[in-house]
């Protein structure tokens, strides 16, 4: 039950919704009363035979009172409770996704999508199933059991409502204990269920060797016995499922037997009327609910913990790279300077960047190139502080990049990351990015430099089509180009491009290139490249080698100097020509 | 907000309907049994209140309590909710026995199924729906099983019961009862109306809620750089808030519909009821009995009533799912089979390609007249950049897809006219990517088939010189290998990938060379295997490095598809053509 204590700042936050609610199911309790009342009466009447048309109006108008009420009433207490479990919901996920955007690539590193995302919905299911369920059944069954039991007690007979409630508690442990069962078993089934996920999920991916070794049989043998297993799982899921009802029937079959001996015994003894007999049976059947219910509430209680517990866990994660005191707010330009003596992605981790200091001056362009994981995006990430580096620093103009406010640097940078990721949005949109007021001229513009402007013409919708699962598929040159359009609109101080040509062909690559520096005259630009024709004309190129600069200078300087970078640049060549099919285009 | 409020609410069709009742015919005896047993069951259930109205009417009323007679009702009473209890325990099992008999045959059918279709298909089917229409679909078909097999068959079967059981007590009472049904199913017909639409809603926003999620997880860096998190925060926001919205109306819906009216429904019953026996009672008798079996029974009336209203939207989802699953069982995207009757076998392995073209989608050719010959035990090498068409030569031979002009002819017979299990048996491919299945070295050589046995298995990785590995490993063939063979080096996959080909004994093999660059000592044991496993065998060699190729008796030089070169390595170098230039470029990318 401590979930509810989890919860309470909530509760109090929706106190008078909660009060409303509560007393409104203490109303339909004390309501539900008439009618097994009225029967009685109207019993014990045909008894003495004294019934009249007029009682019989009042009495059977009264029950229609009743069914007019409680309908409304009952639909007040869902409206109110269930609604207010809904916000508790909402408000949970809100955060949440608040949550997840303050945190680092380093989080997003050791944590899978898929549990996050389960977190994101099971957990706030379960969550949410507390506030609605837990708490309706906690309620109700405190409230309807309480006002039947007493007004059995005092209306009827005591004697009777002790023995007809004797196997009541039986029902309550029963449910309870199948409950627990239940949830085991399933979890059970469950796994077998997510073993048998993994296997067609392995059997597709595979299916090339599977084919190739004709052991198609053979799989189709493997998911017989294992669907084999899921079955055998879910059947014995299925036997204590099977086992509720039966039990709860027995039950309150045994406990209505008891109350008429025992009532009719009363009744012989003259003791109790008919009608009142009756008013008890119903009075019973008003009880089984409640009791039924209070063996769930444990599950659901237990449950709605744990995932509360998760969320809480996930919610009270720091954020990892945050803003320092004071750190400014200012527009930042000017010439880039980075010395960094040492820095891993973590401390026990070997060091992927060592002793790197260049300088690049306002209006530039930086050439990164290098074999892979020589550490070119290690270092571009470094600029947007996706990561911070212990011994080193970094500077822009005047301003080291942690004294000022994160939100300052990465206004400063527009950047092109190495695996293009475009959301599921129009073209437009994605474009449109980080800039949603551009102007349907501005986006053009911008997919004019990066050479997709044409491309995307042809699309059936042109820049309204859709792009992502549920979209066209695009190219990996074509999704690049949307990409370093995107960053283009920014307009940025600082243009970001981690081998982001590698897809597009030499003729398109040269026309970003000469776009870029037409464009982009007083802009720094840095781009890491595989393809060495990328940074030709880069003023400083900078060659890493196992994250330490192995040699840098100007194209011209690197070929004369006849190292590394020449080599690589000899080779390509050769490269080029090849997939041109051995003529020089 | 796009497309939010697309939905569309798939009728139930009869045709879709009538399928998923045919999976229901071979399980007719164990439903006919368990039918048995809930009408058994249900008529002790009913009989329950006539046995109490026997009790009020016959003895307590008049006050004869006779010792015998009251017994033996106590008795019949007591027994009749053991067999009640005992027949329903059974016939629920069973019934739940049978739905997930059917949903099992129903996975199967969709697996075997999806073993048999060509390639093709999965080029152009995203994996993740695949396995989605294996497992989650028609596991919300099993929720309809369940559903209509537990909640609409148990409840009707009692409400009959229930309304036999009035007939007899009182005929003219029940007759006025039998208003309840239509307005009952009226009930249903304005919740399924205007519910399932909102039902639907609601899902729908809840997987956009997820896709949102989900991309915003996938996308957070550059959501991050981009200086976006106010904005999607505030996407997220008006989804959250437009799924809740729908909840908020589904939960207005069924509290207007579903328990609060059908309570309400219950109590008019009542009112009915009282009225009946109050009106009669001014001119005749009345047996406080019969109005006290007339209470109970519609106490017990509107429970199974809530419960199928409940089930209704669950039912509607599982037709959506049917629907899926049966146009992949329709699916008619065969893997090519043998053509005719004939036993042939591969003897020699000589092959011959003979003015072959092919394309996948019918428009662009990726193949164009390519013509080749190769004899018994002679290596051929397919050389060429990413796209040159390579692999889909290898493809066509495999016959992974089916020619469209020109043949393909082994020992002189025509590829088609073979059995797959002959041409899987005779021609060993060696995958550039050696997928490694879940299990131990053993399983992954053996590939579940058993008449490998554990010494040929030992025999081809010590041939194959992946023993060498293998031995060093903790448990030796019997270690375990991670998810894709993670524990493995890519060198150490590709040996086991040889292991597994050379325990088949092939007489052809197909190498897919391996891009995925490995320390020099894994290459040499690499280039040691392949030589010796090349040896008396047919050879058609992907090659990358060609370095590894140049004692091939032929080498195809590809180019979008066409062959632009043939010859042997020393021809080719003579001819100073792209050959060479490749021989050049590599030379030199090996600095």
């Amino acid at each position: 039950m401590r979930v509810f204590l989890d919860l309470l700042w909530y509760f109090r936050r929706k106190k008078w919704r909660y009060i409303a609610a509560v007393s409104t199911l203490v109303l339909v309790a004390l309501l539900n009363l008439i009618p097994p009342q009225i029967v009685g009466l109207v019993m014990d009447a045909l008894q003495r035979k004294d019934l009249t048309v007029g009682h019989l109006v009042q009495w059977v108008g009264l029950i229609l009172f009743v069914a007019l009420s409680t309908y409304l009433l009952r639909y007040l207490w869902r409206w109110l409770l269930f609604g207010a479990a809904l916000e508790l919901s909402t408000i949970l996920r809100t955060q949440l996704f608040a949550h997840f955007t303050k945190m680092s690539p380093q989080f997003y590193q050791t944590k899978r999508v898929g549990d996050l995302m389960a977190h994101a919905t099971n957990d706030i299911s379960a969550v949410e199933q507390t506030a609605m369920d837990g708490i309706l059944t906690l309620v109700d069954s405190l409230t309807t059991g309480a006002v039947v039991v007493v007004t059995m007690i005092s209306t009827i007979s005591p004697t009777l409502t002790f023995v007809a409630l004797l196997p009541m508690p039986i029902m309550a442990y029963a449910t309870s204990r199948y409950g627990k069962m239940l949830h085991y078993r399933f979890d059970k089934a469950q796994a077998a269920f997510s073993d048998l996920n993994d296997r067609v999920q392995e059997n597709i991916s595979g299916m090339k060797v599977i084919k190739a070794f004709g052991q198609e049989e053979v799989e189709i043998e493997n998911f017989i016995s294992l669907s084999n297993d899921v079955v055998a799982k879910n059947y014995s899921v299925a036997k204590i499922d099977s086992l509720f009802d039966p039990t709860i029937q027995i039950i309150v079959g045994f406990s209505y037997f008891l109350s008429i001996v025992v009532g009719g015994y009363d009744v012989a003894h003259r003791q109790l009327s008919i009608g009142s007999l009756t008013t008890f049976s119903m009075y019973l059947g008003q009880l089984i609910w409640p009791m039924l219910a209070f063996g769930w509430l444990f599950n659901i209680v237990e449950r709605g913990h744990a995932s509360y517990d998760r969320i809480r866990t996930l919610l009270d994660m720091q954020e990892d790279i945050s803003d320092r005191e004071a750190a400014l707010a200012v527009s930042l330009h000017g010439d880039i300077s980075v010395h960094i003596a040492e820095f891993s992605y973590q401390p026990n981790l070997p060091a992927r960047l060592q002793e790197l200091s260049f300088t690049v001056k306002q209006g530039q362009t930086l050439g990164i190139v290098g074999r892979t994981g020589s550490g070119k995006t290690t270092l571009l990430r470094l600029f947007l502080r996706e990561f911070d580096v212990a011994k080193g620093d970094i500077r822009i103009g005047e301003y080291s990049i942690y004294d000022v406010q994160k939100s300052s640097l990465r206004q400063a940078i527009a950047y092109v990351p190495q695996d293009h990721f475009l959301f599921s949005a129009t073209v437009a949109q994605n474009i449109a990015f980080a800039n949603t007021q551009a102007t349907q001229a501005q986006i053009a513009d911008a997919a004019r430099i990066a050479a997709i402007h044409e491309d995307i013409l042809r699309f059936a919708m042109g820049y309204e089509t859709v792009v992502g699962e549920r979209g066209v598929t695009l190219s990996g040159g074509q999704k690049q180009r949307i990409s370093i359009a995107r960053a283009l609109l920014l307009d940025a101080e600082i243009l970001i491009l981690d081998d982001s040509l590698s897809a597009v062909d030499a003729k398109t690559e040269v026309h970003i290139l000469d776009e870029l520096r037409d464009r982009r005259r007083g802009q720094t630009t840095l781009i890491s490249a595989h393809r060495l024709s990328a940074v030709e004309h880069a003023d400083l190129i900078i060659v890493l080698d196992e994250g330490r600069i192995a040699e840098s200078g100007t194209h011209g300087d690197l070929m004369r100097f006849d190292g590394l970078y020449a080599d690589m640049y000899r080779s390509q060549q050769l490269e080029d020509l090849v997939e041109q099919g051995g003529v020089r285009a | 907000m796009m497309d939010m409020d697309n939905v569309r609410v798939v009728p139930i069709e009869g045709a879709v309907l009538l399928r998923m009742l045919g999976y229901i015919r071979p399980h007719a005896r164990t439903l006919m049994l368990a039918l048995i047993l809930l009408i058994l069951a249900t008529g002790a259930n009913v009989l329950g209140p006539i046995l109490i109205k026997v009790f009020i009417d016959r003895y307590l009323v008049p006050r004869q309590f006779l010792y015998t007679p009251l017994v033996e009702l106590a008795a019949t009473y007591l027994g009749l909710q053991v067999a009640t209890a005992v027949f329903n325990l059974i016939q629920l099992v069973l019934f739940q026995k049978v739905a997930l008999q059917i949903i099992q045959q129903l996975r199967i059918d969709v697996f075997a199924k999806v073993q048999r279709l060509g390639l093709s298909f999965f080029d152009r089917t995203p994996s993740g729906m695949l396995v989605s229409r294996i497992t989650n679909d028609t596991e919300s078909i099993k929720d309809m099983y369940v559903s209509v097999l537990s909640t609409f068959v148990q409840n009707i079967v009692l409400l009959i019961g229930i309304y036999v059981s009035m007939f007899f007590l009182n005929f003219q009472l029940a007759l006025f009862c039998v208003v309840i049904a239509p307005i009952i199913i009226g009930i249903m017909a304005l919740y399924r109306h205007f519910s399932s639409p909102i039902f639907h809603l609601a899902r729908h926003r809840l997987s956009l809620l997820n896709a949102k999620l989900s991309e915003a997880l996938q996308g957070m860096y550059i959501i991050q750089a981009m200086r976006q998190e106010p904005r999607m925060q505030a996407e997220f926001g008006e989804i959250n808030q437009a799924y809740r919205s729908a909840r908020m109306r589904n939960i207005t819906f069924n509290s207007l519909l579903l328990r609060p009216l059908v309570d309400a429904l219950y109590l008019v019953a009542l009112i009915l009821v009282l009225g009946f026996f109050g009106l009669q009672s001014l001119v005749q008798r009345v047996d406080l009995g019969v109005l006290y079996a007339f209470v109970s029974y519609l106490d017990q009336f509107f429970e199974p009533v809530n419960q199928m209203m409940f089930r209704l939207n669950s039912f509607q989802q599982a037709m959506v799912s049917s629907h899926r699953v049966f146009q992949l069982l329709d699916e008619d995207d065969l893997a090519p089979v043998q053509e005719g009757e004939n036993h042939s076998h591969i003897a020699h392995g000589e092959i011959c390609f003979e003015n072959v073209s092919f394309s996948y989608d019918g428009k662009t050719d990726v193949l164009k007249n390519i013509s080749f010959y190769v004899k018994q035990g002679q290596m051929v090498a397919l050389v060429g950049h990413t796209g040159s068409g390579k692999s889909s030569t290898a493809n066509l031979l495999m016959r992974f897809y089916a020619v469209n002009h020109g043949r393909i002819t082994i020992d002189g017979i025509d590829l088609r006219q073979f059995a797959n299990a002959e041409l899987r048996k005779k021609i060993g491919l060696v995958l550039q990517d050696p997928f490694v299945f879940v299990g131990d070295i053993y399983s992954n050589i053996q590939l579940g088939n058993t008449e490998i046995t554990e010494n040929e298995i030992v025999a081809a990785a010590q041939f194959v010189q992946a023993d060498t590995y293998i031995s060093k490993l903790a448990h030796g063939y019997h270690e375990s290998l991670g998810e894709r063979g993670s524990t493995l080096s890519s060198g150490q996959r590709q040996l086991l990938a040889f292991a597994r080909t050379m325990a088949r004994n092939p007489k052809i093999l197909v190498l897919d060379e391996a891009t995925a660059s490995v320390d020099a000592e894994t290459e040499e044991a690499i280039q040691k295997a392949l030589m010796r496993m090349r040896q008396g065998r047919t050879t058609i060699a992907i090659a990358h490095r060609l370095s590894t190729i140049q004692d091939a008796n032929i080498i195809l030089v590809l180019h979008h598809g066409e062959v632009i070169e043939r010859g042997t390595h020393q021809e080719l170098l003579a001819k100073e053509g792209l050959y060479y230039k490749m021989c050049l470029f590599q030379q030199s990318g090996r600095v």
